[in-house]
C-alpha cells in the first residue's frame, strides 16, 4: 500500500511548491494542497473503518497493520534501517486529526498572516508532512527523523511570525524539546544495544515484541536488566513528558503559545502535544509495560499518576491566574493533558483507550479554542481580558462558537471532551491493580479540574464576551469574515459528532489499545 | 403496532428540533421561533399524555436505545429510556409547564420588544429537551449527561440579557455552583460504574434486573457481593458514600444548603425562564434524581438522615430569608429553595409519595407564581420592588385571582394544592421520626420540627408578598396606571390558577383516612399492582421502596397521637394552624392602606437576613479570597521557581560562555602559545603515563 | 652514514626556533616565516624516517607538504596584505576585532 507514501510525497512536494509560489497566491495554493492529505486521510479513515474492522495494535501484531509498507533503506552492520509505515487504531485518528487541523489552520491563517506568506505556508505543509510521518512511521530511525523534523518548521514559524518575544520563545521551545529528545534517544538506544543480536532492524514492532517477550534483554555495561529497563523508561518518559508537557517540564509551552501566531498555536496544541502522549503510549506503555505497571518498581505507576493529577490541578490553577486569553488556553492544555497521563498509567481498557480518545478530543477542542481566541484577536488586536468587554454584541456568531467551545473544554456531555474525560475517569477510578489503593482518591482529585476549568473559562467569558461593549483599542470591530468563522464551525461540528458518537474513533482505539493491556507485565 | 413508547424519544426530540429551528431559522420566522417551540412542547405534551395513559394501562418501558460506546473488553455505556409511572408523571409536568412558559413568553418577551429572541427560544427548546431526556434516562450516566446540559441551558438563559452587568455574573455563578455539586455527582457516577461493572452488563441502570439499586439491595440482603468492587469498604458504608456523592449534584441543582446561593441570583434571567427553571426543570431535576434512584437511597439510614436534615434545614433557613426580601422574584426564589427543602425532607424521611406529590403541586403553583410575578412585572414596566407596587388587585383581576390561588397553595391553606402535599410531607416525617430507632428517628424529628416551623414563615412571606403587591393603595405612579397584559399572559395564568386549586385532589390522604374512599390516586399510580406487573419488573414501585426502607433504611412508622387517624388530623391541624397564623400575621402587618417595613424591628437579625446569613459572602470569599490567591501564588511559583530554574540554566550557560570566551583574545600569538602549552602538557602526560621517564 | 637521531635533533631545533618565532614576534611576515620553519621541521622528519625505513612514502609526503606550504604562503601573504590594508600595519596583536 503506497497510501501513506503518497500522502507524504504530496505534502512534501506541496510544501516545496509553496516555497516557490508568489506570496499573493501562497495561501490558496497551500490550502488546496492540504486538501489532498485531508481527503486522503478521511478516505483512509473510511477504508479503515470498513475494511480493517478488526485491526489490532501495530506494534504487537504486525500482521494487523493497515496501509503497511516496508522497504529496506539503509544497511548497517547488524541493523537494517527501513522505510516502514503503517497505521492502527491509535495512529489512524491522530493522522486524520493532523490533516484536518492543518487544513483548518491554513484557512485560519488567511487573515493574520500578511508577510512572507509563501514561506509560512510552505513551513506549515512541511510540518504536516513531518507529523504524518511521526504517526505513521514504524521504524525508529524513520520515526526519529520525522520527530525531529517537526521541530524545525515549528521553530521557524514561532521565531519568524511570532509576537514580540518570539526569539526567546522559539529558542526555548527548540532547546527544551531537543534536549529532551536527546535523553529519550539515549534511553531508547540503551534498550536497543541491550537487545543485541535479537533484533535485526530498528522496526518498532520488532523491538516492542522482543521487549515484551522478555528474556531478550541482556545486562549492559554492568547494569542489570531491571535497572536498565527502569532507566530507559525514566529517560524516555522524561523525553516525551516535555512534549506533553507535564509538570515541571511545561514552561516552554505558555511562552511558545503566547508568541506563536494563531494557526501555529492550533497546530502546537492540537497535534504537537499529542506527539508526546502518542510516543509515551508507543514506547513507555507498550514496550516497557512491565515498568509502567509497577512490576519492576512498585511506586512507578503511583508516581506517574500523581504527576498527571498534579499537572491537571496545577495547570488549571495557573490558568485561573492568567489575564491573557491565549495563556489561559495554553495553561489549560497542561491541565487536559494531565488527564491523558492519568488514563495511560491506569492501564485499563477505559483508561488507555480514554487517554487516546482524549488526545483526539483535546486536539479538536484546544484547536477550536485557539482559533476562536485568534479570531477575536484578529478583530480587536488584543487578547487581554481587561481590555475588552461585551464582544457578543458585535460578533455574535464568533462568540456563540466561542461559548460552545468553552463548554466543550469544560467537558460538557455530548461533546468530545466529556467522552474522553469520562472514559479516563472510568478507567482510572478502579485501577487499583496499577495505581494501587490511591486510585479512587487521585482520580477524584483530578476530577476537580472540571470545576476549576469552569471557573476560569466562565470568568474570562463574562469579562470579555458579555457586559456592555467596550474596547480599549481604537479598532472598529464588526463580525469576523466568513473564512475565519467557518473553520471554527467545522471543528465545533466535529467535536459534537465525536461527543455524540465516540465509537467513531473509540472502537478502533480500543481494538488497538487492548492488546497492550492483555500481555502487560504486571497484569 | 407502534405504541406510545415507540414515539417516546420524540418527547425530547421535538423540543430539540425547535431548538435547532429557533437557532438557525428563528430570525426569519414570524414569532422568532416561539411558534416552533409552542408546537414542539404541545406535541411533547400530547405524547406524554399518551405515554401516561399507556402507563396507566400497566405497561412500562425500560430499553437501551443508543450505544454510546460498546466498550470493548469492558462494560458498555448506552443511552436509553426508562418509563414508569414516576417518569410519566414528570414528563407531563415538564411538558405542560414548558408549553405554558412558551405561550407566556409571547407576552413577556415578544410583546415587550426584546431582542435576541431566536436565542431565547433556542435556549428554551434545548432546556426542555435536556430536562425531558434527563427525566426518562434509564441509567445514571445518561442522567448525568443531561443534568449537565440542563446546567448549560440555565447558563444561557439566566445570562440572556448579556449586555447588562448582573445577568452574565449570575449565569456564571449558577453554572459554577451547580458544577461544584456535579463534581461530586460525577465521582458518584464513575464510582457506581466501577463498583457494579463486575456484576452486571448495565452497571448504571436505574431499574430492573442488573440495575445498581437492585444489586446493592442483594448485596446487603444476601451478601451477594460477588463481582462488586467496593474498593475495600464494607458494602453498606460504600453505598452510603455513593449515595452522598450523588447527593452533591442534587444539592447543587436543587439549591439545597449550602449550594443554594446561585438560585436567588438566577432571578436575573427573564421571568418565564425563572418559572421554567424553578418549577419544572433544573431545580426539580435534583429532587427527581433522588426519587428516581430511591431504591438506592432507601438502603442507607445515614444517607436518609442526611437528606432529611438538609431538606428540613433548607426549608426553614430559606423561608426565614424570604421574610425580608423586597423584590417580588426574590421572595419567590427563597420560597423555591424552601419548598425543595420540603421535598428533600420527605425523601429523607421515607415519604416517597409525599415528595413526588409535593414536586407535582409545587411545579404547578410555583410556575403559576412566577408567571404571575411576570405579569405584574410587565404591568409595572419591569419594576420588581414590592414597595413600589400596591393595589394592583383591581387593575389586573386575572393575575390577582390566579396569583392568590398559587399563594394559597404555597402557604398550604386547605383545600389548595400545597396543603395536601405539604401536610403529607410533614406527616411522613412525623410518623417516621417517632417510629424509627435511635439517631435516625431523632434526625427525622429534628427535620420535622424545622419543616413545621418553616410553615409559619411560608404563610407569612407569601401573604406579605400578596398584600404588598395587590392590596392597599398604589404606592407609585406606575402602580396606578399599570401596563395591560394580553391573552398570552392571562391564558397560562388561568390554566395554572385552576390547577393550583385542584391538583391537590390527586392524593387526599387525610380524606381517604377519614372516609375510606380510595381517592389517593397518586398513591395508587406509584404503587402499581400489588403482585407482578411493572413493580416486580423494574423494582421502582412504592411497595418495594417501603420494604427496602423498612428492612435496610431502618425506617418504620408509629402513630404517637391517637392512632393513625388521630396523628394525621393533629399533624394536619398543626401545619394548617401555623400556616394560617403566618397568613394572619402578614395580614395584620401589611394588609393596611399604607404598609411600612417592619423589618427594622428585627434589629441585627434583619441585617443577617438581608445578607442571606452571609452565605454569598463566604462563598465569594472562597473563590476570590482563597482560590484566586492560591492561583496567583501558583503562577508566581511557576514563573519564579519552575521557569526560573529553566531560565537559570540558560543564564548559567550564557554566563559561563561569556567568561570562557575571554580566552579568545584575538591575538594570534596567544593562540599559538595555547597550542604550544597544550602540546607540552600532552607530551608530559603521555610521557608520565607511558613510562618514558 | 649519518644516524637518524641527528636529523631528528635538527628537526627539533628548527621546530623550536619556529615556535619561538611564533610566540614572540609580532610582525606578521616573521610570523609566516616561523610557520614555514615549523612546517619544514616536519618535512625533515618525514624524509629522515623515510630514509631510515627505506620507504619512499615519507619523501612523497614531504613533496606534498612543500606544495601545501607554497599554497599556504600564498594565502598567508594574502592575509598579511589584507591586514596591512585594514590596520595600516602588519603587527598581529593589533588585529583583534574578530575575537567575540
Amino acid at each position: 500500500m503506497v497510501a501513506i507514501a503518497a500522502l507524504l510525497a504530496v505534502t512534501l512536494l506541496g510544501a516545496l511548491g509553496t516555497f516557490l509560489v508568489d506570496d499573493r497566491h501562497a495561501a490558496k495554493f497551500a490550502t488546496a494542497v492540504s486538501a489532498v492529505p485531508l481527503l486522503g486521510s478521511v478516505l483512509m479513515y473510511y477504508v479503515y473503518l470498513t475494511e480493517y474492522g478488526g485491526v489490532g495494535n501495530a506494534l504487537l501484531a504486525p500482521g494487523d497493520i493497515a496501509f503497511r509498507q516496508a522497504v529496506d533503506w539503509i544497511e548497517l552492520s547488524g541493523f537494517t534501517l527501513q522505510y516502514s509505515v503503517g497505521l492502527d487504531g491509535v495512529s489512524m485518528p491522530l493522522l486524520t486529526l493532523t490533516a484536518v487541523l492543518t487544513t483548518l489552520a491554513l484557512v485560519s491563517s488567511w487573515t493574520p498572516i500578511d508577510e512572507r506568506q509563501s514561506q509560512f505556508y510552505g513551513l506549515m505543509l512541511l510540518m504536516e508532512a513531518s507529523l504524518i510521518g511521526v504517526f505513521a512511521a514504524l521504524d525508529f530511525f524513520l520515526w526519529f527523523v520525522f520527530w525531529e523534523g517537526v521541530l524545525i518548521p515549528m521553530y521557524l514559524l514561532i521565531g519568524v511570525w511570532g509576537g514580540p518575544r518570539r526569539k526567546y520563545a522559539a529558542i526555548k521551545f527548540f532547546v527544551y524539546t531537543n534536549a529532551a529528545s536527546l535523553v529519550m534517544f539515549v534511553g531508547f538506544f540503551a534498550l536497543v544495544f541491550s537487545l543485541g543480536d535479537s533484533i535485526s532492524t530498528l522496526g518498532l514492532p520488532e523491538i516492542a515484541q522482543a521487549l515484551r517477550a522478555g528474556g531478550a534483554l541482556s545486562p549492559l555495561a554492568g547494569i542489570s536488566v531491571d535497572q536498565l529497563k527502569l532507566l530507559a523508561f525514566v529517560a524516555m518518559f522524561f523525553g516525551f513528558a516535555v512534549k506533553v508537557p507535564v509538570f515541571p517540564l511545561h514552561t516552554w509551552l505558555p511562552d511558545a503559545h503566547v508568541e506563536a501566531p494563531t494557526p501555529v498555536s492550533v497546530m502546537l496544541a492540537g497535534v504537537l502535544l499529542k506527539m508526546g502522549t502518542y510516543a509515551l503510549l508507543r514506547f513507555n506503555f507498550t514496550m516497557l509495560s512491565d515498568v509502567a505497571t509497577g512490576a519492576v518498581l512498585a511506586i512507578m505507576p503511583v508516581a506517574i499518576a500523581a504527576i498527571g493529577v498534579f499537572s491537571v490541578i496545577y495547570g488549571a490553577m495557573l490558568a485561573l491566574a492568567q489575564r491573557d486569553l491565549k495563556r489561559i488556553v495554553a495553561y489549560s492544555s497542561i491541565s487536559s493533558m494531565g488527564y491523558v497521563i492519568l488514563g495511560l498509567v491506569a492501564f485499563t481498557p477505559y483508561g488507555v483507550g480514554g487517554a487516546t480518545f482524549q488526545m483526539i478530543a483535546h486536539g479538536l477542542i484546544s484547536g477550536l479554542m485557539f482559533m476562536a481566541v485568534g479570531v477575536i484577536y484578529n478583530e480587536t488586536h488584543t487578547r487581554m481580558v481587561g481590555d475588552m468587554s461585551g464582544l457578543a454584541d458585535r460578533m455574535p456568531w464568533t462568540v456563540g462558537i466561542f461559548v460552545s467551545a468553552a463548554f466543550g473544554y469544560m467537558g460538557l456531555p455530548l461533546m468530545a471532551g466529556f467522552a474522553g474525560e469520562l472514559f479516563i475517569f472510568l478507567g482510572s477510578f478502579g485501577a487499583t491493580e496499577t495505581i494501587g489503593a490511591l486510585a479512587p482518591l487521585l482520580t477524584s482529585v483530578a476530577m476537580f479540574g472540571i470545576v476549576i476549568v469552569a471557573g476560569y473559562l466562565l470568568w474570562a467569558m463574562q469579562k470579555t464576551l458579555f457586559g456592555s461593549y467596550e474596547l480599549e483599542t481604537d479598532y472598529e470591530i464588526n463580525g469576523a469574515p466568513f473564512h475565519d468563522v467557518a473553520p471554527l464551525a467545522v471543528l465545533l461540528l466535529l467535536v459534537i459528532v465525536l461527543g455524540v458518537n465516540p465509537d467513531l474513533s473509540f472502537r478502533m482505539i480500543q481494538q488497538a489499545v487492548n492488546p497492550i493491556l492483555d500481555v502487560g507485565g504486571g497484569i | 403496532m407502534a405504541g406510545a413508547f415507540d414515539f417516546a424519544p420524540a418527547i425530547a426530540l421535538l423540543p430539540f428540533v425547535s431548538f435547532l429551528v429557533a437557532l438557525f431559522a428563528g430570525q426569519y420566522l414570524p414569532k422568532r421561533g416561539a411558534l416552533a417551540g409552542i408546537a414542539a412542547t404541545a406535541g411533547s405534551f400530547l405524547l406524554s399524555a399518551w405515554v401516561a395513559i399507556t402507563v396507566a394501562g400497566g405497561e412500562t418501558y425500560n430499553e437501551a436505545l443508543y450505544t454510546f460506546t460498546a466498550g470493548l473488553d469492558a462494560f458498555e455505556l448506552h443511552l436509553g429510556l426508562l418509563i414508569d409511572p414516576l417518569t410519566a408523571l414528570m414528563l407531563l409536568i415538564v411538558t405542560l409547564i414548558s408549553l405554558l412558559v412558551h405561550v407566556f413568553s409571547l407576552g413577556y418577551m415578544n410583546d415587550e420588544g426584546e431582542t435576541g429572541l431566536p436565542r431565547y427560544y433556542a435556549g428554551l427548546g434545548l432546556f426542555t429537551a435536556s430536562m425531558l431526556a434527563f427525566v426518562y434516562s434509564d441509567n445514571i450516566l445518561m442522567a448525568f449527561m443531561f443534568f449537565e446540559l440542563v446546567g448549560l441551558c440555565s447558563y444561557l438563559l439566566i445570562g440572556f440579557h448579556f449586555r447588562e452587568k448582573a445577568p452574565p455574573s449570575a449565569a456564571k455563578k449558577a453554572f459554577l455552583v451547580t458544577r461544584f455539586g456535579d463534581y461530586f455527582f460525577l465521582i458518584g457516577v464513575v464510582a457506581i460504574f466501577v463498583t457494579f461493572a463486575g456484576a452486571t452488563r448495565t452497571p448504571g441502570a436505574f431499574a430492573g434486573e442488573g440495575s445498581f439499586p437492585v444489586l446493592a439491595e442483594h448485596a446487603l440482603a444476601d451478601g451477594a457481593t460477588e463481582g462488586l468492587n467496593t474498593l475495600g469498604f464494607e458494602p453498606d458504608t460504600w453505598f452510603t458514600i455513593l449515595g452522598l456523592l450523588v447527593l452533591g449534584g442534587v444539592m447543587g441543582k436543587s439549591a439545597q444548603f449550602p449550594l443554594h446561593t446561585w438560585l436567588p441570583d438566577a432571578m436575573e434571567g427573564p421571568t418565564p425562564v425563572s418559572a421554567l427553571i424553578h418549577a419544572a426543570t433544573m431545580v426539580a431535576a435534583g429532587v427527581y434524581l433522588v426519587a428516581r434512584m430511591y431504591g438506592f437511597y432507601a438502603l442507607s439510614p445515614t444517607a436518609l438522615a442526611i437528606v432529611a436534615l438538609i431538606g428540613g434545614f433548607t426549608a426553614l433557613f430559606a423561608a426565614t430569608m424570604g421574610v425580608v426580601k423586597q423584590e417580588l422574584k426574590q421572595v419567590l426564589a427563597y420560597s423555591t429553595i424552601s419548598q425543595y427543602g420540603y421535598m428533600m425532607l420527605a425523601l429523607g424521611s421515607g415519604g416517597y409519595i409525599a415528595a413526588v406529590f409535593h414536586l407535582t403541586t409545587h411545579a404547578v403553583f410555583k410556575a403559576l407564581l412566577f408567571l404571575g410575578a411576570g405579569s405584574v412585572i410587565i404591568a409595572m414596566h419591569h419594576e420588581e420592588n414590592m414597595w413600589e407596587m400596591g393595589g394592583l388587585k383591581d387593575k389586573m383581576p386575572v393575575t390577582y385571582w390566579s396569583f392568590l390561588s398559587g399563594s394559597l397553595a404555597l402557604a398550604g391553606i386547605v383545600p389548595f394544592a400545597g396543603f395536601w402535599s405539604k401536610d403529607e410531607v410533614l406527616f411522613e416525617a412525623l410518623i417516621h421520626g417517632f417510629g424509627s430507632e435511635g439517631g435516625l428517628g431523632t434526625a427525622f424529628l429534628l427535620a420535622y420540627a424545622m419543616g413545621l416551623l418553616a410553615v409559619f414563615f411560608t404563610g407569612f412571606y407569601t401573604f406579605r408578598m400578596v398584600f404588598l403587591t395587590f392590596h392597599g393603595e398604589p404606592r407609585t405612579e406606575t402602580a396606578r396606571k399599570p401596563h395591560g397584559v394580553r391573552w398570552n399572559v392571562k391564558g397560562p395564568l388561568a390554566v395554572l390558577g385552576v390547577l393550583a386549586a385542584i391538583v391537590g385532589f390527586i392524593n387526599m390522604a387525610p380524606v381517604r383516612q377519614l372516609t375510606g374512599a380510595h381517592i389517593d390516586f397518586l398513591h395508587t399510580w406509584l404503587n402499581g399492582p400489588e403482585e407482578g406487573g411493572w413493580p416486580a419488573e423494574l423494582s421502582t414501585g412504592l411497595h418495594h421502596y417501603e420494604e427496602v426502607l423498612h428492612d435496610f433504611g431502618l425506617v418504620s412508622a408509629s402513630y404517637p397521637l391517637g392512632g393513625e387517624t388521630g396523628t394525621l388530623l393533629v399533624s394536619a391541624a398543626l401545619s394548617l394552624g401555623l400556616a394560617l397564623a403566618g397568613v394572619l400575621a402578614a395580614r395584620s402587618l401589611y394588609a393596611v392602606p399604607e404598609p411600612v417595613e417592619h423589618t427594622d424591628e428585627l434589629g441585627s437579625i434583619k441585617t443577617l437576613l438581608m445578607h442571606n446569613y452571609y452565605q454569598d459572602e463566604y462563598q465569594v470569599w472562597l473563590a476570590t479570597g482563597v482560590t484566586y490567591p492560591i492561583a496567583r501564588a501558583a503562577d508566581k511559583f511557576d514563573q519564579g521557581v519552575v521557569d526560573g530554574v529553566v531560565n537559570g540554566i540558560s543564564s548559567v550557560s550564557l554566563f559561563t560562555g561569556s567568561r570562557v570566551r575571554r580566552i579568545q583574545t584575538g591575538v594570534v600569538s596567544n593562540y599559538a602559545a595555547f597550542i604550544t602549552i597544550a602540546l607540552v602538557v600532552l607530551l608530559v602526560v603521555f610521557g608520565v603515563a607511558g613510562g618514558w621517564f | 652514514m649519518i644516524p637518524t637521531q641527528y636529523y631528528l635533533l635538527l628537526s627539533a631545533a628548527i621546530f623550536c626556533i619556529g615556535v619561538f618565532g611564533v610566540l614572540t614576534r609580532r610582525n606578521a611576515l616573521i610570523f609566516l616565516m616561523s610557520v614555514e620553519l615549523i612546517l619544514n621541521a616536519a618535512n625533515i622528519n618525514l624524509v629522515a624516517f623515510s630514509f631510515q625505513h627505506g620507504n619512499l612514502s615519507g619523501q612523497v609526503f614531504s613533496l606534498f607538504t612543500m606544495g601545501i606550504a607554497a599554497a599556504e604562503v600564498a594565502v598567508g601573504l594574502g592575509i598579511v596584505l589584507v591586514l596591512y590594508r585594514n590596520f595600516s600595519d602588519v603587527d598581529i596583536t593589533e588585529a583583534t576585532t574578530m575575537r567575540w
